[in-house]
Order: C-alpha cells, then structure tokens, then sequence
C-alpha cells in the first residue's frame, strides 16, 4: 500500500472543513483542506444568522475581525395567518456588545474569513478541487480521496467530511443507513438591497443591531417556515419548505417566497427592495432521526454532512453546530494520529466529544421539535387559531362585555378542528422539547 | 529563456472591487495554453511574468500550476500604465523568442501592452489572433480584420501573438502540481524603469443616447432597417487622414470621445 501524501484531508471548506482544518494543523499536522468552489465560501449559502460562541476558544474575540453584517439585538417570532400576524418581540442591548450572541453575515464572507485561518494555522487550502470519490484499503478502511483533477488521488491518514448535506462522501462509505426525502427541506432565500437608513428605520435598530424573524404559517400547504433577517443594506427572506409537501403541491419555491413577501405584515418591510441574489440550498432537518455513523476506519463526518443542523422551529442552527462538530473532528483526528490508530477505536473520541457536549445534547432535547413543528396542525391549524384569540382577546366588541381567554380558546378550538386531545398532545411535546 | 507567457490579475468585471473574483482573463488563459503547447512542441521551459501587486501571484502559482516552469513578477500597482508594463516586461526577457500575450485586458481593454513589448525587443507581432496553429518554428496565426475578412499570417520568432480568449482553452492543473505551485519560489523583481499611472482610460462602448425619429418606409422590413441603420453601419465609421503624430493621437482622443468610448 503505498504511503500517504498528507496526514489529514478535509473535504469541504464550510465553516465544518475549516473548524476541522484550524485545529489539526494547529496541533502540527500536515493538512489539506479541498473545496469545489473558487474560493471558500463561494458556493454557500444560509438564512443569515450565525451564533459565534463556540469560536471563543479557537479564536479569541473573534468578534473583532469576524466579517459580520450586524449584531442582532432584536429576535422575533411571528404566526401568520392570510391576514392576520402574532409577533412575540424580544430585544437585549447586551447582545449588541461584545462578547455578543448572534450575528448575521455571509457565507461567501464568513467562510473565506474562516479559511484563511486555517491557512495561517498551515492547512493548505486547494480550491476548484471537487472529491469524487473514496479511496480504501482492501480491508475497507479510507485512505483518501480522489478528485477531479488530472492526478488526482490524494492519499492521507484520515478523511474528515464535511462536504455538507446530501455527503456523497458518507454515502459512498456506506455511513447513512438510508435517506428519505422527508428527513430534508428545501430553503430559498432572496437578497434583497436596501438603504441601511430604511433598514434601521423599519426594523427599528441603529448601528450595526440587526433583527432576527422567524416565521410560521407563511407557507400556504407546504409545511415549513420563513425568515426575515437584516443584513447592513441588504434583507435576507426566504422559507424553508417539507420536500415530499412540496412535491405534493407542485408549487415552484419563489411562489411562496414572493406571497411571504405579499403578507400585509411583511411588505411594508420588504417595500421598494431590489432583488440582487435568489439562492436555495437542502437543510438536514430530521436530526437525529436521520445521523449517520460518525466515523469509520480512518474517516468521520462533520457538519451538515452529518445531519447535524438543529432545524427546530424557532431555531435554525447548523453552522455552529458545523463548527464544533468540525472541530472535535479535528481534536479527534490529533488524538488518534498521536495514538497511531485511525481504527474506528482510535476515533471514538469524535462521538465521545458530540454525545458530551451541547451538539447532541441540543439534538437529543429537541428531537420530538422539527417533527412537531411541521406537522400539520402546527403549520395549518395552530396559526389561524393562536391569531383568532388574539384578534378576540384585543377587539372591543362593545356593549358586549369582555369574553374569558378560557371560552376564546375553547371555541377558536373548536372552530380550527383541533381535538382537545390532540392539543394537549402537542403541548406536552412542545413544552418536553423546548422547556 | 525562449517562451513567455505574460499574464495579468484582473478583477471580475462584476465584482470589480472583490479581490476574491480575480484572476487571469479568457484571453490570458488562452495565451498561457499556446505558451505550454509551443513548450512542449519544441521541449522548452515556460517563463510566466506579470506586472503587479503582491495579490497577482495568484495568477502566476495558477500558471505553475498549469506546467509553467518559472514565474516572476515586477512589482508595480495595478494602476501602471500600458506602456510602462510593456517597458517593465521587455526588460526581463530580451532574450525571449516568443512571447505569448491576451489580445487586451478585461479592466483596461486598450490591448496596448503586446505591441509595445514587440516594440521593445524588435520582435514581429501578430496581434488580436482568434486561431494558431504550432509548428516548431513558426507559428500560423488568423487575424480577425474588419467586415469579416480574414488574415492569416505566418509568424517567426522573435514574435510576440497576442490571441483573443476563445482560441484556447487553458488545461486544467493536476493535483500534486497545484499543492506544489502552492509553495514554488516566485521571483519578485522591481521595474527597472519608472512606472507611472495609466492616464488614458478608455471603457467599453457605450453609444450616447439619441433622439430617434419614427422610421420612415413601406414594409416593416423598410422601417427596421432604417431603425436598425444595418446598411449604413460600416460607412458611418470610416476615415482615414494623414497627420502629424501628435495631431494624430489628439484627432484619435477626439474620435473616442466623440463615438461614446471617453466622456471627456
Ligand atoms: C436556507 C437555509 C437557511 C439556513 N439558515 C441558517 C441560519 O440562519 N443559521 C445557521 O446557523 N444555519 C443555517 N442554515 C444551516 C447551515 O447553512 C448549515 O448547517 C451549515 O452551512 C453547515 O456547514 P457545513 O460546513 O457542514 O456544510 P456547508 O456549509 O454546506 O459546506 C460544505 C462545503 O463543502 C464543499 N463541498 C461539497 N462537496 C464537495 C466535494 N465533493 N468536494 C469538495 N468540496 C465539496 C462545498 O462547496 C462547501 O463549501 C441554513 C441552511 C439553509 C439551506
């Protein structure tokens, strides 16, 4: 067998590939980082937000260089309903101030800034280079990649993949036990530019605070969600949409976005934008339903490629998922080279690091969340009532008197169909998932 | 030191401020394939040089890559002018036989850099080439002239061949040669003359808008030709005077003005 070119290759320069690619080159080890795109980051695309914490080790106050749009301040959720919308509003100025919470930022900025990194660390960043394939040992074990350059096999140590969703990498080592397109959802976003003056106005925040608004009931019978986030002079809107629904429904994505756009609660905002960028990407959104095996004889999955996205309603979080998972990736890796054993032992530590830390903590508490949040009384039913109480609990119907929130509830219930029990079901799982 | 490929950084036309998008244009690619195809025909090394800031190394480790065997660049800002970059590249390869250029640059578009560097080392020069072909000592080149007609010339080294970006396309690098060029040596050299900022911009063209009246004619095809003025293209533009250089060069500034390449 001949001998390895490089002691590690990371598959894919997302914020996984490089959190992976910083710390085994940090720790000395000769490391390729390959990414298909022109530059890393270049064919990436997200809702928005990006929550940093997991950096304050890798790169301390990173906030002081990290290419960030703005601080955001100011998070809400909102229920629509055709005419209706509930918004729960929440605002901290302590988010607006170092160490700060969440950011919003773009991939093409924050990748390439996260590469360059671990091109100081001394990875070696090859771009235009896609991975088409494994390469094994007769006994199975990976012991590189083939690319689609001229001479291109590389061999190496350990594989790290973090070639996002839909891995072909993990497929072809045989690592997800099967896929189904229920377990993704489609995302489709539109860019849209707008004075930072107009933005600060409607959105009212200044400086660099940002908002963050996550939708539910915007996406007709297609389950899913919406977002609306602010970029300096740009907004991010888009919805995140049940694949098997869609196909159902045979509607095209930008329908839905541009009727979110339409909502009498979201135009206002959105008004006299121009479109610059329409981009869609697949989201893992089953969790831990759909993981595969993290690791195998000298290769493991990181990131989306992994499933790790956590997609749970009123969160969207997978690129610092990514991160860390890419990170304890590459603190397993150093573990094992330096044990000399890249078996699916000398690997373990990668899943010992997921299992004990807030990536599969966050997964295993939230489990019951993303199919709970797609169901359809959550995206048909709960929006139309939620917002008919609210109507009622607010409207002065003088001279009758105020009705009790008991009897609104019960027969706004009763009016959307939904069985008590069922309600009760759904509240007991939502309040296991998020309480 | 025979073959040369002279190449440029340029910026994505639309991404004109984001270094990330640039590179090396179509047509300096199809230089650079021409220069690696005439080095391995005649099993001589290939120089790649640019003109430029520390950023332009890109495009030379992307030539190294590609098989080019020695890379320099003189350092100069991305603002230097046409005739200076000819003057700076001259310098460093006298001895070349052939130099091997991109018809004109995406951001600047004058295509005055490969004439001067023929200038300067008294070579023959076949410019705004759209076909080769390579055969050991000379090379066949096909000029584009105007209203569709055709030259082909057969060119002789010393020759510098500026060629257009369709006429090649540039191979793709293989791995092990790409993480080389990674860490090769590119030799960093000053300019050995002044270099000076372009002070002649020229864009590409754009007509000034015009009060169109109603076509006159009988049929539609009446009125879209005198809409589309197809006839009477190519008179409109013709005119040759003799000058003095300097009135020459002025009635030349005056033309590009008047025709919408210049706003003053
Ligand atoms: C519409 C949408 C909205 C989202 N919103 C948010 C949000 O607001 N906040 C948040 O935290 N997360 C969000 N996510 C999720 C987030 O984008 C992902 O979880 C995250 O990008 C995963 O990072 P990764 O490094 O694992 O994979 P990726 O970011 O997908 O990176 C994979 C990299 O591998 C490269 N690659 C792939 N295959 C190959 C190959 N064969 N050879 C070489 N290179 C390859 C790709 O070019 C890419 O650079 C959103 C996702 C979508 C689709």
């Amino acid at each position: 067998m001949s001998t390895p070119d490089v002691d590690v290759i990371v598959v894919g320069a997302g914020p996984a590939g490089s959190c992976a690619a910083i710390v085994a080159a940090r720790a000395g080890l000769d490391v390729v980082l390959l990414e298909r795109g022109p530059f890393p980051g270049s064919k990436n695309m997200y809702g928005g937000v990006v929550y940093p914490r997991i950096l304050d080790t890798l790169i301390p106050n990173w906030w002081e260089e990290a290419p960030i749009q703005r601080w955001v301040t100011r998070r809400s959720t909102m229920l629509l309903t055709d005419t209706q919308a509930l918004t729960i509003d929440f605002r901290s100025e302590a988010w607006g101030e170092p160490p700060y919470n969440g950011a919003t930022a773009f991939r093409p900025d924050w990748d390439h800034w996260l590469a360059g990194h671990a091109e100081a660390a001394g990875a070696q960043v090859l771009t235009d280079t896609t991975v088409v394939g494994l390469i094994r040992d007769p006994g199975g074990a990976v012991v590189g990649v083939r690319t689609d350059r001229p001479d291109g096999d590389l061999r190496a140590k350990v594989v790290i993949a973090c070639d996002g969703v839909n891995s072909f990498l993990a497929k072809e080592a045989g690592l997800y036990e099967h896929t189904d397109a229920k377990h993704y959802t489609l995302g489709v976003k539109e860019t849209l530019a707008l004075p930072k003056e107009v933005i600060d106005e409607r959105f009212a925040v200044r400086d660099r605070h940002g908002v963050d608004i996550e939708i539910l009931g915007c996406t007709g019978n297609v389950n899913g969600g919406g977002f609306l986030y602010t970029g300096l002079d740009t907004l991010a809107v888009g919805v995140v949409l049940k694949l098997p629904k869609l196909a159902a429904q045979k509607k095209r994505p930008e329908e839905i976005v541009a009727g979110l756009k339409q909502h009498p609660a979201i135009a206002p905002l959105v008004q006299g934008a121009e479109l610059k960028e329409y981009s869609a990407h697949l989201i893992p959104e089953a969790g831990l339903t759909m993981m595969p095996k993290m690791t195998m004889p000298g290769m493991l999955v990181a990131g989306d490629a992994a499933a790790l996205c956590l997609a749970a309603g009123i969160w969207l979080e997978g690129v610092n998922f990514a991160m860390a998972s890419g990170m304890y990736a590459g603190e397993a890796v150093v573990e094992a080279l330096q044990a000399n054993d890249t078996s699916a032992t000398g690997l373990a530590g990668y899943q010992r690091r997921l299992s004990d830390t807030f990536v599969l903590k966050d997964h295993r508490k939230l489990h019951r969340a993303p199919e709970l949040v797609l169901s359809d009384r959550v995206q048909h039913l709960y929006p139309g009532m939620v917002a008919n109480v609210a109507e009622r609990m607010f409207r002065v119907d003088n001279p009758h008197p105020k009705p009790g929130l008991r009897r609104i509830l019960n027969e706004e219930r009763k009016k959307a169909g939904v069985r008590r029990r069922d309600l009760l079901r759904d509240g007991w799982t939502g309040f296991r998932s998020f309480g | 030191m025979s073959i040369v490929a002279c190449v440029k950084w340029v910026s994505h036309p639309g991404e004109p401020h984001d270094e990330r998008f640039a590179g090396m244009s179509m047509a300096d690619q199809s230089a650079l394939e021409f220069a690696l195809q005439q080095g391995e025909l005649l099993g001589q090394p290939v120089t790649v040089i640019t003109v430029g800031p520390a950023g332009a190394d890109k495009v030379l480790r992307d030539a190294l890559a590609c098989g080019a065997t020695r890379a320099i660049r003189i350092e100069a800002p991305t603002t230097a002018a046409g005739t200076d970059v000819a003057t700076a590249i001259a310098d460093h390869i006298a001895d070349a036989e052939w130099v091997w250029c991109g018809d004109y640059s995406l951001d600047r578009g004058a295509g005055s850099v490969p004439p001067f560097i023929a200038a300067h080392l008294g070579a023959e020069q076949a410019l705004g080439v759209i076909a080769v072909t390579l055969l050991g000592a000379t090379v066949h080149a096909t000029r584009r002239l105007d209203g569709g007609r055709r030259e082909l010339l057969e060119v002789t080294a010393p020759a510098v061949v500026s060629v257009e970006g369709a006429t090649a396309r540039l191979r793709r690098a293989g791995l092990q040669h790409l993480r080389s060029a990674a860490a090769a040596t590119i030799e960093v050299m000053p300019a050995t003359t002044p270099i000076h900022r372009a002070e002649f911009m020229v864009r590409p063209y754009r007509p000034r808008a015009r009060e169109l009246p109603a076509p006159t004619g009988e049929s539609p095809l009446d009125r879209l030709r005198v809409l589309t003025d197809a006839a009477a293209a190519s008179a409109a533009r013709g005119e040759t005077v003799h000058l003095a250089p300097a009135d020459a060069a002025a009635r030349i500034v005056h033309a590009l003005r008047d025709w919408g390449y210049r706003d003053s």
